[in-house]
């Protein structure tokens, strides 16, 4: 905190050590200090690291001048790429430099590649092996080609360097080449038609636009004071910006985390973040936790040396007190138990809900449900994080999808049955499902709706009742019209305008409500983007149809499976129920935490990932080295050891663990986790029999 | 409910206050978002709305260093920003104090509350004149009264007079050297130039300041009587309030809609929120 506020400094430190709070009070001294806003670049791996930053500075009430800049590479990247697009889009191989770039969210990356590689896949039989589904199998492509970029290596290598190290036998060599291939046919695809994916978004900036005169003089003018927190979650190429960077500006500081890199999917990389540290005149080091308890401390250092790492702290407390376990048969009995000793925690102990967790290494639709409805039931209020979650499943998003099928009998997409009775119940206020039901087996005939007229029996009029037949009635006759007057509106425009003219006026569904309407903008939103990263499209494919294509994949899950706006939750109050990773990431110290399903082998087991590897296609590794399965066997260990280090030193009191003794899908798990936790017990109660 | 406690003013929140203060509820404190049509033809209103955007991205791209043949060329399939942009070049910066500064943040602190003004431009002379160029390109210029009612006049003079010291050579902007140009690309790039003076501003701040604790203190947002202002609201069918209006009436330059701008700006991000 004293070190100066023009030198440039790197700060290293284990978690909970208040590293943090140094970078924060760093920003307010150099503002007070008179440093203008706009000169202060705050650099992070990802945004939910900058959210301490963002709520210190809008809670700052004496502060006037410009506004301080907040980076990731990601953002940083596409705003350089766009601003300096015509300086070299021709020297970076793009076909139609004149023209404007298409930057390509997740969602447009996965559409794309399906569209540039799946004849190909289909035609020669690639992947014939791997028995994952499609999109997972793209997405490992995406994967292989955002690594090549944020490592510095060409993607041209991808499947040389994948089967140095993992090919066993001609099978495995195979899958490589095909993966290789696809990667240089998307890239093809996207050079010719002005496509950014993130790999290629990030090779422009740092190959070319990173070296035009222009781009240096705008950052380098305008960024005088850099901060950089998390630095090991981040990559070798932001590294390699960031040491540039450093070249030029007034003062620095980086921060960072001793035992984390847990970013290591997305290319992070501690080896490389840490060569920064040469940069920088002044080192300094925190190492005094302000969060744990001694229990806490000794419990997190004894299982890591469990597992092999060397952690100061270990000592001779007993951690024991700070773990509490529970054996259950069966899944619902331990979440169960989580529940009421959440509650107890709540009510008997004083904790607040903000201070309790509860982690798993996935978190399932059925143990999420299963544990927010349990603590609901008893009052406590809940927060779920995870990063996906599937807009097509919204009830509002549904519906609209529906009634889009129902008014473009051309696509020849109609609707089932039971998706038109859905629809019905949602769109239209006050309907039940019974109504519903009779409404679609008698009106709903070779995929249209049929006026509320054509139902003969009084008796059956009667039983819908008339207030609902008239609003269903206002329903169908809007669709049907939309299909005498051949309207053909772009397919976000369609959603905008039934829900103006319709759905959202009083008798209708989505009147009034805040849900609806927002699931319902985030659709437009996502159909918006589909329509203006495809407009250009017509040029080579004349009969496309964005309607139908965008359904198609919505249909496929590659389009609309989640939205972004929804992930920024975080401000809400109650019990955090997340992912171990994906809280580690927002770095925010709890009282309790409750480590779930300890059986599980994915608290230390990579994904299943047949066409990529983290570690091989990092900057760290040794060409010509096979990957062993030793090698999978240090890295299973040493990685539990990293998360529960990293877990621990976010807990201030105790860690509660869940376990069933039948998991979710009713097998016996054995994983490592479980493993360490017993073999650290039967140690202390060998050493309390010879006491 | 009420407003969060990190709500930043902004032109565009104010004046949504002072024409609906339904509309402002609906929008900042309910957070409602709403995607009914603006417009009865809205592909033309995307049309035009998406070609201003581009053509202040032209603006930011020049200032920053892009050649003016390069961003020229770009503009091959498009005659009528092409003619904007070739306004732009003969008049748009005629005159301007020589420091820059396209696309520019500024905030400063009112009645407890964060007030921010997102300018296109600002060129200044430290100790000399101090210009705020906000580019229209609307088919119609506006009278020099009705701009110089609007909340964009008011909150961007004077947040630059609050917050623009750092800009201006470390000393504060004599209001009296501050100037608001709207320039009309659309309309052969004619120029509407507004001056500041410390009565104006101590005006400005008492008109500020009443509507923030107006809003803060409110318990009800009425909607408006006037219903003219309800013809391009996206809320219309939440309020009952008929049928979209035609685009022919409506001035592109009022629409201001920072959802909007949020939406169209993609967020790469999300690639580091994904797990493979």
């Amino acid at each position: 905190m004293r070190a100066p506020l023009d030198a440039k400094v790197w700060l290293e430190g284990m978690a909970g050590c208040g590293k943090t709070t140094v970078g924060l009070s760093r920003v307010i001294g150099l503002l007070e200090r008179g440093a203008p806003a706009d000169s202060i670049l705050i650099f992070v791996p990802q945004r939910s690291m900058a959210l301490p930053y963002i709520a210190a500075l809008r809670g700052r009430q004496a502060y006037r001048g410009g506004q301080v800049w907040l980076q990731t590479i990601g953002s940083l990247s596409l705003r350089m790429v766009e601003m300096f697009w015509f300086l070299v889009a021709a020297e970076a191989g793009f076909k139609r430099p004149r023209e404007l770039p298409n930057f390509l969210s997740l969602e447009l990356v996965q559409y794309f590649m399906t569209r540039a590689i799946e004849p190909l896949v289909d035609e020669r039989d690639y992947f014939a092996s791997v028995r994952i589904d499609r999109p997972r199998l793209y997405s490992q492509i995406v994967d292989n080609m955002n690594k090549a970029a944020l490592v510095g290596f060409p993607i041209s290598e991808i499947g040389s360097r994948l089967k140095a190290a993992l090919a066993n036998g001609v099978e495995q060599a195979h899958i490589y080449d095909d993966a290789q291939t696809c990667a240089m046919a998307f890239r093809e695809y996207c050079l010719a038609r002005n496509l950014l994916d993130f790999s290629l978004q990030l090779e422009v900036f740092r190959d070319y636009v990173w070296a035009t005169p222009q781009a240096r003089a705008y950052l380098r003018g305008r960024c005088k004071h850099l901060i950089v927190d998390g630095v090991e979650e981040d990559n070798p190429a932001s590294h390699l910006f960031l040491s540039d960077l450093l070249e030029t500006c007034e003062s620095a500081l980086i921060i960072y985390d001793r035992d984390a890199g847990f970013r290591r999917f997305l290319g992070a990389d501690p080896a490389s973040a840490r060569r920064l540290r040469d940069s920088c005149e002044l080192k300094a080091t925190l190492d005094e936790t302000l969060v744990m308890g001694a229990q806490v401390t000794a419990l997190g250092a004894q299982l890591a040396a469990q597992l092999g790492a060397s952690v100061a702290g270990e000592g001779d407390v007993d951690p024991r007190p700070a773990l509490i376990a529970e054996a259950q048969r069966y899944h619902p009995e331990m979440v169960d138990w989580v529940a009421r000793q959440v509650d107890m925690l709540v009510n008997e102990r004083d904790a607040s809900p903000n201070d309790i967790v509860i982690l798993a290494p996935f978190l399932s639709d059925a143990l999420r449900f299963g544990l927010a409805d349990g603590l609901a039931r008893l009052g406590i209020p809940v927060r779920s994080h995870r990063p996906s979650r599937a807009l097509r499943d919204e009830p509002a998003a549904r519906t609209l999808l529906t009634l889009a099928r129902l008014a473009h009998p051309r696509w020849a997409l109609p609707p089932t049955d039971f998706d038109v009775v859905f629809a019905l119940m949602t769109a239209i206020k006050d309907l039940d499902l019974v109504r519903a039901k009779l409404l679609t087996e008698m009106l709903y005939r070779q995929g249209r709706l049929l006026p509320f007229s054509e139902v003969r029996s009084t008796a059956m009029q009667a039983r819908v009742t008339f207030d609902l037949g008239e609003r269903y009635d206002r329903l169908a006759s809007w669709l049907n019209r939309y299909l005498e007057d051949e309207r053909s509106d772009a397919i976000d425009i369609f959603f905008r305008r039934l829900f103006g003219g319709l759905l959202s006026r009083a008798g209708f569904g989505f009147y009034a409500d805040v849900d609806a309407s927002n699931t319902a903008q985030n659709l437009v939103d996502s159909a918006r983007g589909f329509r203006w990263s495809l407009d250009f499209m017509r040029r080579y494919e004349a009969d496309i149809d964005l309607g139908l294509d965008y359904v198609n994949m919505v249909d496929r899950g590659v389009i609309a499976n989640f939205y972004l706006r929804d992930w920024i939750a975080d401000a809400e109050e109650g019990v955090l129920i997340a992912p171990a990773y994906t809280f580690l990431l927002n770095n925010r110290p709890v009282d309790y935490q409750f480590w779930l399903n300890i059986g599980s082998e994915g608290w230390s087991r990579r994904l299943y990932q047949p066409l990529t590897h983290p570690y091989v296609l990092s900057r760290g590794w040794t060409a010509g080295r096979m990957w062993t399965d030793d090698d999978e066997q240090h890295l299973s260990r040493e990685t539990l050891g990293r998360l529960l280090l990293a877990l621990t030193r976010r807990c201030r009191k105790a860690v509660y663990l869940g376990y069933s003794e039948l998991s979710e899908s009713g097998y016996e798990g054995r994983g490592l986790l479980l493993e360490t936790i017993q073999a650290l017990l039967r140690r202390y109660a060998r050493a309390g029999q010879h006491v | 409910m009420s407003l969060s406690a990190d709500f930043a003013f902004t032109q565009g929140s104010l004046q949504d206050y002072a024409d609906c203060a339904r509309r402002f509820e609906l929008r900042f404190i309910k957070r409602l978002r709403y995607p009914a049509l603006e417009t009865q033809e809205p592909l033309q209103f995307e049309k035009r709305t998406r070609q201003g955007v581009r053509f202040h991205k032209l603006v930011q791209q020049h200032l920053h260093g892009v050649p003016a043949e390069a961003l020229t060329a770009s503009l091959a399939d498009d005659g009528e920003l092409a003619g904007w942009w070739a306004t732009y070049l003969a008049r748009g910066l005629t005159g301007l104090p020589a420091a820059r500064y396209p696309e520019i943040t500024l905030q400063t602190q009112l009645a407890g509350r964060r007030l921010v003004a997102k300018y296109d431009l600002l060129a200044l002379a430290p100790g000399g004149a101090a210009v705020i160029v906000d580019w229209k390109t609307g088919a119609r210029a506006p009278s020099k009264a009705y701009l110089s009612g609007r909340m964009q006049t008011v909150v961007y003079r004077y947040v630059l007079a609050q917050a623009g010291a750092h800009l201006y050579a470390g000393e504060s902007i004599p209001p009296e050297r501050i100037q608001m140009d709207y320039v009309f690309v659309a309309a052969g790039g004619a120029r509407l130039s507004l001056n500041y003076s410390a009565a104006q501003m101590g005006e400005d701040e008492a008109l500020l300041s009443g509507m923030i604790a107006a809003i803060e203190r409110a318990d009800a947002f009425a909607l408006t009587d006037d219903v003219r202002r309800c013809r391009f609201c996206s809320y219309r069918s939440l309020c009952d309030r008929g049928a979209p209006g035609q685009l022919e009436e409506f001035d592109l330059d009022e629409y201001e809609n920072e959802d909007e701008e949020e939406a169209l700006s993609l967020d790469f991000d999300q690639i580091a929120e994904i797990e493979f």
